[in-house]
């Protein structure tokens, strides 16, 4: 076996909760292999080779699509709190905290959809959990909401816990969000790539938890209260300003694996340059002026949001590639990097964000959503940078944590298993797309006969992505159990 | 409209695709001592090239403002309203060339309002919010039978909220 090119950066301090980072990731293998089971048997459903009850497609919709978006955030989560342990101090307890409320929020969602029929899709808009048609009763639905609240509530002491420490290390928030680099150009003790980005994406994730914190109470008591309401459209745009945050700041948060742990393999130090502080800044704003993107189809928004959703939707994801694709790129020509598990998957997984952008950009145009909001292109768009993107991301960095002393270069089993997954996730969302192109609406339990074949084509890729994860994520539970005995 | 849709998409997730294949390829030579190409000057040229470009097109696409709705004397006015599961519209015979304007209501939750012709492409849409009307205008050029689908999940049989509509020649 011959060792790949790895030195190991300085560590200021044992991370804290090393342990609960690494159940996290175990975590992550389990929870994302049963979604993803549950995924298969909704596509093999759409695709009439199995034949579900309705009822029973929606519960696993609602399942999958919080499932994902919880495991998500939390792998996510774990990762930038290792990560942000190199440059300040952590209280071990709150990242414990926001596993156990991870696991109670879990069991009650699981409870509600799976034992009182809860399936109002995960995004819960107003009013659907209250009027599900006679179909599930009120205490699913809150307990439901209840889960939801507990997770959010878990995310919120953890983003509170990372402030309190980068203020403490960096004396104000505006220094870590590195201000007075960006505003005057210069700054003592400048604050790394990691510091930056997880500064911005407290702030945004933060006000997005508690905006959703807000429409997932209001909604809880308007379930006991039916005269407690709240307007629709508001609730919409409450909902969907949340979702849409919060996913986001689930792939940003991965992203800070890549800044570092690449400059490991190559050599070169990834530098939190002003254009680097500047794009970040700005994206802190213009991730959260981008939600109207979803409200295209509502007329009665004023046309102002609608423009503003347009074109903030292209601005806002040019940058964030501009200085993490570019740049990795950048840092990675003739650097001689040796491709193990983890730096191939961190690479897959940019590749897997940043192709996915696109047709997510395209469909942030107007005169575009019109023909195919709510369609297959939504999954297809938003499967590239999580299940090609987040994910990759996700299991690089577990790879790299479950490493050993010199790492393994990829071969054998290991690049098999990584080949398939991206071939098989990569056509996963790609035929998502092209069923979008034909006006295949999502969330639909039953598909016409003419878009099976699609449906079929997508199980058949489906198969291999499991396949594929399978490979690379049972060894790496072995080895981080160990890693966690020793 | 949706295969021009697709096939930029294709060419676009190409070029990131082939930028990707032509730099890591470069990746593994070198001998690890050398430093980092020095491309910052570049990288602020391409972003403002991409930047210019997208907003260029961004803009150009809102001309015509693509949600206009059509209002005056010709207008033929549709009423619809969804309910878990069904749709109820008037009139459902509509003629053919004239401009149609289709207001949506729901007397429950949100639902979606879409329109497909007999090849099975989305014409138009609409969010059917509770509390609001919301419009949406098409003139239809050939006669025949239209699918109604529903586009916003509304419960378990969002599905089977299907209906018609029959354009007319004059
Ligand atoms: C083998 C892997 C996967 C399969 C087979 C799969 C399958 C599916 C299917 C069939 C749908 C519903 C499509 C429709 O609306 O018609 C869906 C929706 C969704 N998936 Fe996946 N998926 C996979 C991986 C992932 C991953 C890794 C994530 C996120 C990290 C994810 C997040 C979601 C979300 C958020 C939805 C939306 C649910 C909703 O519409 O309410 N999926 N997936
Ligand atoms: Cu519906």
């Amino acid at each position: 076996m011959a060792e790949a090119h790895v030195t190991r950066a300085p560590t200021a301090s044992p991370c804290p909760a090393e342990a609960a980072v690494k159940i996290t990731m175990i975590l992550t293998f389990v929870v994302l292999l049963l979604m993803m089971a549950f995924g298969l048997l909704m596509r093999l459903n759409q695709a009439a080779v199995v034949q579900l009850d309705p009822t029973m497609f929606y519960r696993l919709m609602t399942a999958h699509g919080i499932g994902m978006v919880g495991i998500a955030g939390m792998s996510g989560a774990a990762i930038m709190w290792y990560f942000v342990s190199r440059h300040a101090s952590l209280t071990g307890w709150v990242f414990w905290a926001l596993l156990s409320s991870f696991l109670v929020g879990v069991v009650a969602i699981l409870a509600s959809i799976f034992i009182g029929g809860f399936a109002g899709a995960w995004t819960f808009l107003f009013p659907l959990p209250a009027m599900s048609g006679g179909v599930w009763d009120t205490g699913a639905a809150a307990l439901y909401l209840v889960g939801v609240i507990v997770i959010g509530v878990g995310f919120l002491i953890y983003l509170v816990e990372i402030g309190r420490a980068l203020i403490q290390r960096y004396g104000s928030l505006s220094n870590a969000l590195g201000w007075p680099l960006l505003f005057t150009g210069h700054q003592d003790d400048a604050p790394p790539p990691t510091v930056v980005a997880t500064a911005v994406i407290i702030v945004f994730n933060g006000i997005g938890t508690v905006v959703g914190a807000a429409a997932l109470t209001i909604s809880l008591i308007n379930l006991y209260l039916p005269s407690f309401t709240l307007d629709a459209l508001l609730a919409k745009n409450m909902i969907y300003f949340f979702g849409h945050v919060f996913i986001n700041a689930s792939i940003y948060m991965a992203v800070v694996a890549v800044y570092e742990i690449i400059p490991e393999y190559t050599g070169r130090p990834w530098k939190a340059s002003r254009p680097f502080i500047a794009a970040w800044n700005a994206v802190m704003l213009l991730v959260m002026a981008v939600y109207p993107h979803h409200l295209f189809q509502d007329g009665v928004m004023p046309a102002w949001a609608m423009v503003m959703g347009q074109i903030v939707s292209y601005a806002n994801g040019v940058p964030l590639l501009v200085v993490t694709t570019f740049s990795l790129l950048n840092y990675l020509y003739r650097s001689g990097i040796r491709w193990d598990l983890a730096s191939a998957l961190l690479v897959t997984g940019v590749f897997g964000w940043s192709v996915g952008s696109v047709p997510a950009i395209i469909d942030g145009m107007i005169s575009v959503n019109n023909v195919m909001h709510n369609t297959q292109w939504v999954p297809g768009h938003f499967h590239l940078y999580l299940l090609l993107g987040e994910v990759a991301i996700t299991l690089g960095f577990a790879a790299w944590l479950a490493r050993g002393e010199a790492g393994e270069l990829l071969s054998g089993w290991k690049s098999r298993g990584l080949i398939i997954y991206a071939i098989g996730g990569f056509g996963f969302a790609t035929v998502f797309l092209v069923s979008g192109a034909m006006s295949v609406p999502r969330r639909w339990a039953a598909h016409l006969p003419e878009w099976q074949f699609q449906d079929q084509l997508g199980s058949i890729f489906a198969v291999a992505t499991i396949l594929g994860v399978g490979i690379i994520v049972i060894p790496m539970i072995k080895r981080l159990a160990m890693t966690m005995r020793a | 409209m949706q295969s021009t849709i697709l096939l930029t998409t294709f060419l676009l997730m190409a070029a990131v695709a082939s930028i990707f294949l032509v730099s890591l390829s470069a990746a593994s030579a070198g001998d690890g001592a050398e430093k980092a190409p020095k491309l910052e000057g570049v990288r602020l040229k391409f972003f403002i090239a991409i930047l210019l470009l997208g907003v260029v097109v961004s803009v150009s696409s809102l001309r015509p403002w693509p949600k206009a709705v059509a209002a005056g004397s010709d207008v033929i006015h549709v009423k619809v309203t969804g309910s878990q599961w069904s749709w109820e519209i008037a009139p459902k015979e509509i003629p053919v060339g004239k401009p149609i304007t289709f207001s949506v209501a729901t007397t429950d939750v949100t639902h979606g309002f879409s329109v497909y012709d007999d090849g099975g492409h989305l014409l138009i849409q609409s969010q059917v919010m509770p509390g609001y009307i919301n419009q949406v205008s098409y003139i239809f050029e050939k006669p025949g039978k239209y699918r109604v689908f529903c586009m916003e999940y509304c419960g378990v049989a969002h599905h089977d909220m299907t209906d018609e509509l029959l354009v007319v020649a004059q």
